[in-house]
């Protein structure tokens, strides 16, 4: 299984490709990878940008950043017809601080969360998770909104087409096979995004418009919890906001995250904690959010003492999918999990003390 | 597959203008090499890991290959050819001569840039945050200690 599959895979299409070039439209052989026509669209405020999607929804897909939406096409993944700009509209690169809550425009660049200075105090599970999203570069150009839906990964999915012509199709791809966990009927892609688990964390809820309407959500709810479809936004809505409450009690959180290199690489395995103290300081609550365990960040809540952590960390370890489809085996992810949650939440707590 | 007809986009490349007319599915750099012949750009993964296609949008340093350079027009492009004035190197460029920062010199550009940026928004960065701000620049020959160094070595002697 797992990469010898890939290798034979991509020997059968290296020969397929030397014996007819003309078939193949992309090569990691030939040359580097191009993108695929489309037609360009740049709105120049939020109206238009909704109108658009209205008139050609599945049709278009919306570039931001373009970190993960041009790469998905350089590897034939998606051709959309349309690809609209959103990249360069002020309205949503802004953050509004008021009373109650903070208010980030979906544009905002993911190094503008990690450096913004209240967010560094007070959200330091966020600025975290934000200042460890791939690489300082790419934080440049990412944008928050574009974090959040990015679509779950596989081995056997995030691959050029050359891979993909010599594999099965799998459930993600509209076929029938899951080539991660055999006779599955089901898919078991995995969503690594940094910034979701940190959000909810935080109990975080995002603005989505469409032409007419307006609906605020939970970040929870963007999640669908499958494989093949992980994001639950029309296609004609857009992120325009996320909003997250200011907490009202003494609190400390914390996001760590497990990655084969100190830089560029997607999450293997992550927690978020947020622990607070009620202003007696008797009660502690602790909400404890993994990612990188299934096509979803998942929530574990409840009270914060010794025995409690534990059981939590048991809660994260039984609810981590851990299949082998990433660079690294299922069962020390799984595991590396629970180790990062215990780690979170002691650090989370540590936040308290130093605020006290 | 998709029509597509080519258009006029106007780039801002090291203070000069270029008119270009390419397709829309061209990144930045595409263009940059393969239109306005600027090819210190280089291009490696292609897909936003190794930093060698590293340029400055507004002084900001991106992933040109991950960039569309229709989506750049009116902003401020910086490339490796517009750090040196004439035959004169930029000091962050002699330094990685004098420190020999450069072995294979692909990755050299990205790493100049990236440098570059962070100097400009921190004159005195610790070795922590010389690495930080490189860290998503690949240098398959692995001379990082000597690219830290002289770095190190702009910042010390403040230029």
């Amino acid at each position: 299984m797992e990469l010898s599959t890939i290798w034979v895979a991509l020997t059968k299409v290296y020969l397929f490709r030397i014996q007819y070039p003309s078939k193949m439209n992309v090569s990691i052989f030939g040359g580097p990878m191009r993108l695929p026509p489309f037609q360009y669209l740049e709105p120049i405020n939020v109206e238009e940008a909704l109108s658009m999607i209205a008139t050609h929804k599945e049709k278009i897909k919306i570039v931001a950043g373009g970190t993960e939406v041009l790469n998905h096409m350089k590897l034939r993944l998606i051709e959309p017809a349309f690809v609209m700009n959103i990249g360069n509209l002020p309205s949503l690169d802004r953050v509004d601080i008021n009373d109650t809550e903070i208010v980030i425009g979906a544009n905002t660049r993911l190094k503008d969360i990690a450096r913004a200075p209240l967010v560094n105090k007070r959200f330091k599970a966020i600025s975290e998770a934000a200042s460890q999203v791939a690489s300082p570069t790419i934080t440049n150009m990412a944008t928050v909104g574009g974090n959040l839906l990015q679509n779950t990964r596989c081995m056997y999915y995030d691959q050029s087409g050359m891979v993909l012509n010599g594999l099965e199709r799998c459930h993600k791809r509209g076929g029938t096979v899951c080539l991660a966990v055999k006779g599955s009927n089901r898919c078991f892609s995995v969503y690594q995004g940094d910034m979701a688990p940190a959000l909810i964390a935080f109990d975080a809820r995002c603005v989505l418009e469409k032409k007419g309407s307006t609906r605020t959500v939970p970040i929870t709810e963007l999640f669908t919890g499958t494989g093949i479809t992980p994001l639950a936004i029309g296609a004609d809505e857009l992120l325009t906001k996320i909003i997250i409450p200011k907490p009202k009690t003494l609190c400390g959180s914390a996001y760590r995250k497990l990655r084969l290199r100190g830089s560029v690489d997607y999450p293997l395995a992550s927690a978020a904690a947020f622990v607070s103290v009620t202003n007696d300081r008797k009660d502690t609550t602790c909400r404890l959010v993994i990612g990188a365990a299934g096509a979803s960040p998942k929530v574990i809540d409840g009270p914060s003492g010794e025995a409690d952590v534990e059981k939590m960390v048991q809660r994260a370890y039984e609810q981590t999918e851990g299949v082998n489809n990433l660079q690294l085996p299922g069962a020390y992810r799984r595991k590396m999990v629970s180790v990062l949650a215990k780690r979170a939440i002691a650090a989370a707590m540590d936040g308290i003390k130093e605020g006290m | 597959m998709n029509e597509m007809k080519k258009i006029a986009i106007t780039l801002n490349v090291n203070n000069e203008t270029h008119d270009v007319v390419t397709y829309p599915n061209r990144t930045l750099l595409e263009v940059l090499r393969n239109d306005l012949h600027l090819t210190g750009t280089k291009e490696s993964c292609g897909e936003g890991v190794c930093g060698s296609c590293t340029v400055l949008i507004n002084g900001t340093p991106v992933r040109s290959c991950l960039t569309l350079a229709i989506a750049v027009q009116g902003k401020e492009i910086t490339t490796i050819e517009g750090l040196s004035v004439g035959e004169k190197l930029h000091p962050v460029q002699e330094a990685f001569v004098n420190h020999h920062a450069i072995q294979c010199g692909f990755c050299s550009p990205g790493m100049i840039l990236t440098a570059f940026a962070l100097l400009k928004e921190n004159p005195m960065p610790t070795e922590a945050e010389i690495r930080y701000a490189i860290s998503g620049n690949v240098c398959r020959c692995t001379g990082y200690a000597k690219i830290v160094e002289a770095i190190k070595s702009v910042a010390e002697e403040g230029r």
